[in-house]
């Protein structure tokens, strides 16, 4: 890791990704773009995760309640107040980060399996309260409606389009600060809490402090996805935010590589893909309903094990690490060869 | 009248709940994984028994089967999932995930497989005897000949478990890879083999406490049903709650939260069903942290 270079932000970078992102959503059909939100929804949910497990250490499995908190919170907001679409969002933000607050100052007290239990245990937990609010509208949910696209945008502009432009646009902004969160002094500190603690409080680090804020702002970024989310979908439900979800998150924060943002791209587009492949994987065997409906879920849980099993730092980590074995076995030898003449 | 049905109640459940945290101590204690797979095991198990009832017409020779091929499957996991595991991922910044994220891939490869297999709807399996209340006095009790006979059966198979960690050599060679793997070893001890038998020990006690929670309930079950994730969630619940390391603090924390669990639902919402274990957990790691049966070590695994 040699950072010698001076850190720069790499807003250029991220606005070009935008200009790419624009471009690309007038070529496709409908049901890409659509894809291409759900994507952009699974980047936002699964940087949240690697922010969380990847730099501080921490396992959540409750990320989909807190998604939940945020989608609630804008539907609530919309509904009741007819609050601007854009502060729907940053209340989403808000009130999830709370609820990953308070959660967090308690999970600053647990590590490993005892935390991912209690995180688990509100997951199952957490969406059925819904049903104790009338406000919050039962099983049957909220309607979540952000609006037409503004006619500005000319009247060929689809639904679907505005919904990717809203998701594609908050994944871009939520990237850039996450990336430069992790690369600022916070980030650091997070990496230094999860190699050895000890050693990280010596070095003056409030490691438990750390990690509250670290949960604080894994839980906003996982409230954004959620109220989008349940933008794509047009309602808020329980249903919605199933303990699968939370599993799913986990799974992709996995495959991008659990300790590099960069990859994160992989295991959302692997998350929206799935799904298709099994299908087509499905259809040419010709198999059964009920195959067909249950073989996404065992590729996206094979895939798990495998990934944790053979590459369990991740495809970008583990080519980084074989890249750098490599210099440094070509390094030794020259050494050694040095050394005898 | 009403107290002591929700004292009842509460203790059937924490039963069954106090079985599954075995489970999950007996695995954490040979190779200090929370497996949380388990709940899938015991559904993957309620299966085997679902198809030996229906081939043979009887509970009674469902439940042994059921355990039996719980047992098998649990040995199969730590055999091929669990030694690879060790193999491959325990070093980097994810050895510490490593294990969790195992085996919840291994409970959605379970869930999906099962559905597969036997498709996603409700299945059922019929109780032994009646669910029906008994009568005292005129009145109707909740609690049942089923759950009375629940309860014996717990009881039972906590004696024969005690009886064989602490009367037999094989126990003994079971705690002593638990506290002391390296000494163990040393002497004469086959650590890898007994860890296998600890699995397989998990796998059968999951599989009781799968079937009973099944017949205990309304005997419908399927792939999705809350009612394993609830299993899932109460029966670490209760592990942590008895220290996650003792099998006696297991069964405290079983009925514990059984009985904490049906007072809630009687007397502040039924509504609270799935968020009250939760809000248990949390006041129980504030308060005592530690667990019920203390150990010095404290909750950083």
């Amino acid at each position: 890791m040699h950072k010698s270079k001076k850190e720069t932000t790499h807003l250029p970078l991220f606005i070009l990704g935008g200009v790419v992102l624009y471009f690309l959503s007038g070529m496709v059909d409908e049901l890409r773009v659509y894809q291409g939100a759900s994507i952009a929804v699974y980047v936002i949910a699964i940087s949240s995760i690697i922010l969380l497990t990847g730099y501080s250490g921490q396992v959540s499995l409750g990320h989909g309640a807190l998604m939940a908190v945020g989608a609630y919170a804008a539907a609530v907001l919309r509904i009741e107040f007819n609050v601007p679409i854009i502060l729907c969002f940053v209340a989403a933000v808000l009130a999830a980060a709370i609820g990953g607050a308070l959660l967090g100052a308690a999970a600053a007290r647990l590590s490993g399996p005892y935390l991912a239990g209690t995180t688990l245990a509100l997951a199952v937990g957490l969406p059925s309260l819904a049903n104790q609010f009338t406000v919050l509208g039962g099983e049957q949910g909220l309607l979540f409606d952000v609006g037409f696209p503004p006619l500005s945008l000319g009247e060929e502009f689809t639904q679907y389009k505005w919904f990717f432009w809203i998701a594609a646009l908050a994944a871009l902004i939520s990237m850039w600060s996450v990336r430069n969160i992790l690369n600022s002094a916070y980030g650091r500190a997070w990496r230094a809490g999860r190699g050895n603690e000890v050693a990280a409080q010596l070095a003056g680090i409030n490691t438990a402090r750390s990690k509250v804020l670290a949960f604080t702002i894994s839980a906003g970024i996982a409230g954004l996805a959620g109220a989008l989310l349940a933008m794509t979908i047009g309602t808020v439900s329980p249903s919605a935010f199933p303990l699968t979800l939370s599993f799913s998150l986990l799974t992709g924060a996995v495959l991008s590589g659990i300790t590099t943002l960069g990859g994160v791209i992989i295991g959302a587009v692997v998350l929206v893909a799935i799904p298709e492949i099994a299908d087509v994987v499905a259809h040419r065997l010709g198999s059964s309903e009920s195959v067909t409906t249950n073989l996404p879920g065992l590729i996206v849980s094979g895939l798990l094990i495998l990934t944790v099993l053979f590459v369990p730092n991740g495809p970008v980590e583990q080519h980084r690490a074989r890249k750098a074995k490599h210099e440094a076995v070509n390094k030794s030898s020259k050494k050694k060869k040095h050394q005898k003449q | 009248m009403q107290l002591l049905n929700t004292l009842l109640i509460g203790i059937t459940a924490g039963s069954i709940y106090a079985l599954m945290a075995i489970a999950f101590v007996l695995v954490w204690r040979s190779t200090r994984v929370v497996n949380f797979a388990q709940a899938g095991m015991a559904l993957l198990s309620t299966y085997f028994g679902y198809e030996a009832v229906s081939r043979i017409g009887s509970f009674w020779v469902a439940l042994p089967v059921a355990m039996i091929g719980g047992a098998l499957f649990a040995a199969l996991v730590e055999l091929v999932l669990m030694r690879l595991l060790v193999k491959h991922a325990s070093s980097g910044p994810i050895a510490g995930v490593a294990p969790i994220i195992a085996t919840l891939g291994l409970l959605g490869v379970i869930r999906s497989v099962i559905s597969m297999i036997w498709g996603g709807q409700d299945l059922r399996i019929v109780a032994p005897i009646s669910n029906n209340g008994f009568t005292i006095n005129g009145s109707t009790l909740v609690f049942s000949p089923l759950k009375l006979l629940i309860l014996v059966v717990v009881a039972i198979l906590l004696i024969l478990l005690t009886i064989l960690f602490q009367k037999t050599n094989l126990g003994l060679a079971l705690r002593a890879s638990a506290h002391a793997p390296e000494i163990a070893r040393l002497s004469g001890v086959r650590v890898d083999a007994v860890r296998t038998l600890g699995w397989a020990l998990a796998g059968a006690a999951g599989a009781v406490a799968g079937l009973f929670q099944t017949v205990n309930g309304n005997g419908n079950f399927s792939p999705d049903s809350i009612e394993f994730s609830l299993l899932l969630v109460s029966g670490f619940i209760a592990a942590v709650i008895g220290g996650l390391d003792s099998l006696l603090g297991a069964v405290i924390g079983g009925l514990f939260l059984g009985i904490a669990i049906s007072f809630v639902l009687m007397y502040v919402s039924s509504g609270l069903f799935f968020i009250a274990p939760f809000v248990i957990l949390l006041l129980v790691l504030f308060i005592r942290p530690q667990g019920i049966i203390g150990v010095k070590a404290g909750r950083r695994a």
